[in-house]
């Protein structure tokens, strides 16, 4: 029967494959390295300008705003933000240098748990009781200064509780793949 | 398994030559192999190129950091095999479907319950081994790749992190799968 004799076959089969090879010189490399870190950058200063933005707009509302909860509010929303966007830049990818290092498992693994990690735990619950309830609070005592204003402030009250309900799950969800990966991969180790 | 290209760049010649020439000399020797690891990780045509390039440019940036801490060849299919794995743990954030990869005990169990008949022309065979392969949790899809390249298993173990017996025990499975799921193809396709 042909396929008998499959396994040995194999790797000449799998050579077939024909392709001319993906051909890439160091400069063409070095422009596309380029390229990409010129998109980072803008990535990054939009989310930075997005964020300061936030911060200057929370840290200027404690002097405009004369109101214990406003006040209360602004001044844990620009804590919040902070510490939201230190977050962020401190749980990045691995650099490319340290691939060769890392066998295959042990980089699975630890990508794996890099990004469970930060879908669940206190990365997640820190990040959202952080920034999102001081918000509601300046929302408060904004209300409360001025009441013609506040069922525009109950809407946007009720917008970031809305946000809240769709981020946890789908994070804890996220979560649970994760490690419902890692938990098949560790298993696999342990037999071997 | 052969052992005839292990290590034809020496550690010395990387540091010697510096990152270009040794990226130049890498794509040379392995460009093909590394296309074949970009097709078995991706099966979109414009996915796929953008992995086949994020895979010469980590091996490029690569290269600064190599100093000899293992044979280059390992170094390469690490880098790959590394790379491809983000690709595929990215593009599972947003396509729930590739999140339930088989695992060769579930791959296993599906092609015990298979009767076995006869096998298929070579480029068909080719087909269904690429689309095996691309159904296989990623560990698996390493050896696996390893071993059609080439390589033997204590190289294999130095890529994948497992022991020379696992690897010898996960290649003769999935060999034994590949073969089940080629027969249940045919039989399918009439």
């Amino acid at each position: 029967m042909p396929g008998d004799c499959l396994p040995e076959d194999l790797q000449i089969l799998w050579k077939e494959m024909s392709m001319s090879p993906s051909t890439f010189s160091p400069p063409q490399l070095r422009a596309e390295l380029e390229r990409l870190n010129e998109g980072k950058r803008r990535k990054s200063i939009v989310f930075l300008a997005a964020m300061g933005t936030l911060i200057v707009s929370f840290a200027s509302f404690f002097f405009l705003f004369p109101n214990t909860l406003a006040r209360t509010g602004s001044v844990l929303s620009v804590f919040g933000l902070v510490y939201w966007l230190a977050q962020t830049r401190m749980s990045r990818a691995r650099p490319i240098s340290e691939m060769g290092d890392s066998n295959c498992i042990q980089f699975y693994r630890a990508e794996l748990v890099r990004r469970r990690d930060l879908s669940r735990g206190f990365p997640l619950w820190s990040r959202i009781l952080l920034a999102m309830p001081p918000w509601i609070v300046f929302n408060l005592g904004f209300a409360q200064l001025y009441p013609n204003l506040a069922p525009i402030m109950w809407f946007d009250c009720g917008t970031i509780v809305a946000v809240i309900a769709f981020i946890v799950p789908m994070g804890l969800r996220q979560a649970r793949m994760y490690q419902r990966r890692i938990d098949l991969l560790d298993a696999f180790q342990s037999r071997s | 398994m052969t052992t005839s290209d292990v290590g034809k760049i020496e550690p010395q010649e990387v540091a010697r030559s510096g990152q270009d020439e040794a990226y130049r000399q890498a794509a040379s020797e392995y460009g093909t192999a590394l296309d074949r690891l970009a097709y078995a990780y991706e099966a979109d045509p414009d996915r796929r190129r953008d992995l086949s390039q994020e895979i010469h440019l980590a091996l490029w940036r690569s290269f600064e950091k190599f100093n000899g801490q293992c044979s280059i060849r390992t170094w390469i299919y690490r880098v790959a095999h590394n790379v491809a794995t983000s690709h595929v743990i990215r593009q599972s954030r947003w396509k729930r479907n590739t999140a339930a990869y088989l695992t060769l005990e579930e791959a296993e169990a599906q092609a015990s319950r298979e009767n076995v008949e006869i096998s298929a022309d070579r480029h068909q065979t080719l087909t269904r081994l690429l689309a095996l392969i691309q159904g296989l949790d990623l560990i698996d899809r390493q050896v696996i790749l390893a071993y059609l390249e080439d390589l033997d298993a204590e190289s294999i173990g130095e890529i994948t992190g497992l022991s020379t017996a696992n690897v010898w025990t996960r290649v003769h499975r999935i060999k034994n799968l590949l073969v089940h799921q080629f027969h249940k193809g045919v039989r399918d396709a009439r």
